[in-house]
């Protein structure tokens, strides 16, 4: 199976741990990408190696797989995840951390293309999305991606001494 | 070294599976309340659970309870989904026809106040999948338990069906422990050998 490909004028592949670093640290760098999840930025080098580590032996296990997504001018705008995959209730979870390059028009491209990815080939039937409520930006672009809100499941995991709900849309096969 | 306490409820209690259990769990098994859920075909699959059973309450990953009311075995409290240092888990009650919801009720009430005094758990889940019987939602709701999300479809039943999945959470909202030194309080942890402080359920680590 191939696992990467087009989405109009995007390209989802998977990453290279040796070439991919840099650009990577760039993008989960930055705290308001993965804020949402939530999750600390990656501030060294260790924790990317660490990162690396755990998105191949997840893709190996067939338990989750991470794409870089890159514009036309091949740069990276986006990491998109589907993690938790349940080959048995035929669902993911779908985890995206955004640059600022990205906005919705773009996302209206990439989603079809990662939809049909995951219906068609993968066999899924549910792709949800788990994160934080306070999130405008990101609940504002799920609604118009076509997600729909489930409810808000509480105290899922705690981080900075805090106890963090964690909302839940999902978006299911036709 | 005990794992799993039997802890008593009125009318009935719940106790630790043995490999004496299986034509029990084999029963249980074999009407089971999720629908589209399989039925082992085999007692050596009971075998398994039961070992898993004591292996996953040995690890803190999960716990089993079989429901007895006078001598007669009616069902089953599972936990699963057990995230020990987040002091959250997911519930669930299997019932042969004959558990009454009271019943039901009780045993899970006294899972749950075990499970906040010994691990400190705050967060109960339950997960209700259409199709059970409703009645489970009114007993949940009576508990305390809210419901917080309508999965859609996130329960497959069949080759091509999917049932939503009704998720329930009650929070206790008891204080979280506070860290010490390791072993500075002496928290067995899931040897229930070592007793925890005393009060009216007591029973249960003796």
């Amino acid at each position: 199976m191939i696992w990467n490909f087009l989405a109009g004028d995007y390209l989802l592949r998977l990453p290279v741990a040796d070439s991919d670093r840099t650009i990577l640290q760039e993008l989960l760098q930055v705290p308001a990408a993965s804020a949402h999840i939530p999750r600390l930025p990656f501030y060294f080098d260790g924790q990317l190696d660490e990162e690396f580590r755990q998105i191949v032996q997840r893709f190996e296990a067939r338990e989750a797989a991470y794409w870089m997504v890159e514009n036309a001018e091949d740069k990276l705008v986006a990491r998109i995840s589907i993690q938790h995959i349940s080959w048995l209730q035929r669902s993911a979870r779908l985890q995206w951390e955004l640059s600022d390059l990205i906005d919705l028009e773009g996302l209206q491209q990439i989603l079809p293309a990662l939809k049909k990815f995951c219906f068609e080939e993968l066999g899924l039937h549910r792709l949800e999305m788990r994160l934080r409520p306070d999130f405008e930006r990101h609940n504002q672009l799920l609604t118009a991606l076509g997600f729909e809100y489930e409810g808000c499941l509480p105290e899922q995991l705690e981080f900075q001494d805090e106890s963090v709900d964690l909302a839940v849309w999902s978006i299911l096969a036709d | 070294m005990k794992f799993t306490p039997e802890l008593e409820f009125k009318g009935g209690k719940v106790r630790p599976l043995s490999l004496d259990d299986i034509d029990h769990l084999w029963n249980i098994y074999q009407q089971p309340e999720l629908p589209g859920q399989a039925k082992p075909s085999h007692k050596d699959q009971i075998a398994r659970i039961i070992d898993y059973s004591v292996k996953m309450a040995a690890t803190q990953r999960g716990m089993m309870w079989l429901i007895e009311v006078e001598g007669e075995v009616l069902g089953m409290v599972s936990v699963f989904d057990w995230q020990p240092s987040s002091l959250r888990l997911m519930l669930r009650v299997d019932g042969l026809p004959q558990l009454t919801i009271e019943q039901r009720q009780a045993a899970l009430q006294c899972a749950m106040d075990f499970l906040a005094k010994k691990f400190h758990t705050r967060n109960f889940a339950y997960q209700w999948v259409e199709g059970q019987q409703p009645e489970i939602q009114t007993m949940l709701t009576n508990m305390g338990y809210e419901l917080r999300a309508t999965l859609r479809d996130a329960w497959r039943v069949g080759e091509e069906g999917f049932a939503n999945v009704l998720q329930y959470h009650f929070l206790n909202h008891q204080e979280k422990p506070k860290a010490g030194r390791m072993g500075e309080f002496d928290n067995p942890a899931q040897n229930l050998n070592k007793d925890v402080e005393s009060s009216t359920n007591d029973k249960e680590t003796k």
